[in-house]
């Protein structure tokens, strides 16, 4: 299993658009992938559970993948998530 | 008149033998409705309405959504019908988005709701409504209208829409707005008149709707209705012209923005950049200041959708009129005449340095430019750029990027007008709010509706002001624009150019008039 954190960066938090390309992300992977904000947990392949998980900027998250290429897919997700950095 | 109306699944259970077959039938009804969506979805694309077809890819997603799929499957193991499942799963996580508080997520929840009504219309074989069927144009009325919905109708059919939901962001306005189709959104329980009578007439324009009007008001309408698509159909040829004097003089026509969101919509009407984007969206009606991150990211987002061309970023203006969280504000008697705009900012860095810092961070995304408001003297303006250039060399010094941002003077005081030749050797641009400006020089306030008559930048007084500006920026080379209402008069703006206005800014919608005006000036 390999888990990270990130903090939102995009202005509108994980909604709408970022949260389509977030699952759109999550998808290209064979891992099982999970979002954690605090105790709600959310299929990162859902943008339903990713909408309703209501991730807003500034928030911490915790990204949480388990299968082949769960490093890759943990690394992905959390550079699409965090602040640019430029 | 045609009333949309909601799926209702006539069956509820099914037999445990039948689990199986349904989930496979389930299945099938996805994969249905995918394809429809995504067909649709390329249609829009190829015929370059990026933004409607980015809707339907949206859709495709929900439609796939692992988990409303796991959802159906534990109800269908249970002995519910798919259909009955599908709804009720997707109204499940409807009710759960349309809690969030946050506008454009909670809009969401008719996109699920949407979507869960065609898997559920396709499982029983009938359509959610029987809009593809409109053979007459017809005035839609309906509780709420999908994307789907809309765009099953027929083109032409559609005269109108009314819904008893929605708002301004909400998919059946993009929509109207995109199609070209008058829609009255939220009228709420008013919807129960419309639904009711067999003649409605749309204002689009006021957002109001008039159920069986008599023959004057049909006729006035079909003259609105006239007048709008003649006057439409000339103005849109001017949207994307860049404006120049009939003796050749350019001048540029830009939008003035009140929040982040309406950038793309300035856009499409036409800007050439912004010539005044309100800052105060971001410290309106809420607990708390907002960071100098949020400011970056509202900031830097409309400085990324205009790219090259420039915005001018206003720093914050409130007066004591209104409530800025945790800033100590006296009640005063005269507001407008009182701390606010940079007489508050010099006085609060802790307010104002953050969104300096944000401006300074935003400006690598695009041309930003900063604009100080109710400046009456040269040595705020020296004040401001202090603060600036302190801001700046503290972000370098962090190793943070900044970009280049030109300072300019908001001229709406006579005191900014008078000594404008001083302030103009400091400057980089002029931009005259005639709002203020008219008010102030008037000594007429804007909201009393017994001054009508004193409203008006076309004053003499106010006229010589502008002259002196203008005179003043031109000797010291730097343009002068204008952000204030009067900016977009179509009687008035061969006045500022003669006075040497170059640049114009205003609501969105104006733009394309304006332009005409200028091209025939």
């Amino acid at each position: 299993m390999v888990e990270s954190q990130a903090t939102v960066g995009p202005q509108e938090g994980l909604h709408a658009r970022p949260a389509a390309q977030f699952v759109k992300t999550a998808k290209r992977f064979s891992s099982e992938i999970v979002v954690l904000k605090g105790e709600r947990q959310a299929n990162a392949k859902s943008s339903l559970k990713i909408m309703t998980l209501g991730a807003r900027k500034g928030d911490t998250l915790t990204i949480r993948a388990e299968g082949d290429d769960a490093q890759e897919a943990v690394d992905a997700l959390v550079e699409l998530i965090s602040p640019d950095e430029h | 008149m045609h009333t949309g109306s909601e799926p209702e699944p006539e069956r509820e259970r099914i037999a445990e033998d039948e689990v199986e077959a349904e989930l496979a039938r389930f299945g099938r009804a996805v994969e249905a409705v995918v394809g429809k969506l995504a067909q649709t979805g390329e249609r829009l694309r190829a015929v370059g309405s990026e933004t409607e077809a980015g809707i339907f890819d949206a859709h495709v997603e929900l439609a796939e959504d692992p988990e409303l799929a796991s959802g159906v499957e534990e109800r269908v193991r249970n002995l519910q019908s798919p259909e009955a499942a599908v709804l009720a799963v997707g109204e499940e996580y409807a009710a759960e988005l349309a809690a969030v508080e946050e506008e454009y997520l909670a809009a969401r929840a008719d996109d699920v709701r949407d979507v869960a009504g065609q898997v559920a219309a396709e499982l029983t074989g009938r359509g959610p409504a029987a809009l593809e069927a409109l053979e007459t144009p017809s005035v839609v009325v309906a509780r709420s209208l999908a994307p789907s919905d809309t765009a099953r109708i027929p083109k032409g059919m559609a005269l109108g829409f009314v819904t008893a939901e929605g708002s301004r962001t909400s998919h059946v306005s993009i929509m109207a707005r995109s199609m070209g189709i008058p829609a009255v959104v939220g009228v709420g329980p008013a919807l129960e008149g419309a639904l009711n009578a067999t003649t409605v007439a749309v204002n689009g324009t006021e957002g109001y709707a008039v159920t069986d009007p008599d023959e004057a008001t049909v006729a006035e309408f079909e003259r609105m209705s006239r007048t709008l698509a003649e006057a439409r159909a000339t103005l849109d040829e001017y949207r994307h012209v860049e404006a120049r004097t009939r003796d050749g003089r350019r001048i540029e026509v830009a939008a003035n923005l009140g929040s982040a969101s309406e950038a793309e919509d300035a856009l499409q009407w036409g800007a050439e950049g912004v010539g005044l984007f309100r800052t105060e969206f971001l410290f309106m009606e809420r607990e708390e200041l907002p960071s100098e991150e949020e400011q970056y990211e509202a900031y830097g987002a409309v400085a990324r959708a205009f790219g090259e061309k420039p915005v001018i970023v206003r720093t914050l203006d409130v007066g004591g009129d209104k409530d800025l969280p945790g800033v100590d504000q006296p009640p005063e008697e005269n507001p407008f005449l009182g701390w606010r705009g940079i007489r508050m900012s010099l006085d609060t860095p802790g307010l104002f340095e953050p969104q300096l810092r944000a401006i300074l961070r935003a400006a690598v995304h695009g041309n930003l430019k900063v604009m100080f408001p109710m400046v009456v003297e040269v040595g705020e303006l020296r004040a401001a750029k202090e603060l600036l250039e302190g801001c700046r060399a503290r972000l370098e010094g962090e190793g943070t990027e900044v970009g280049p941002v030109e300072v300019g003077v908001m001229i709406e005081t006579p005191a900014a007008a008078i000594c404008a030749a001083e302030l103009a050797k400091e400057s980089a641009f002029f931009s005259i709010g005639t709002n203020d400006l008219v008010q102030y020089t008037l000594a007429a306030d804007r909201g009393n509706e017994r001054l009508r008559r004193l409203q008006s930048a076309g004053h003499p007084a106010v006229l010589k002001l502008i002259r002196q500006t203008c005179e003043a920026a031109h000797e010291a080379g730097i343009p002068t624009g204008m952000c204030g209402e009067a900016a977009g008069d179509p009687e008035l703006i061969p006045q500022f150019i003669a006075l040497g206005v170059t640049e114009l800014s205003m609501g969105a919608p104006a733009i394309p008039r304006a332009k005409k005006v200028v091209s025939e000036t």
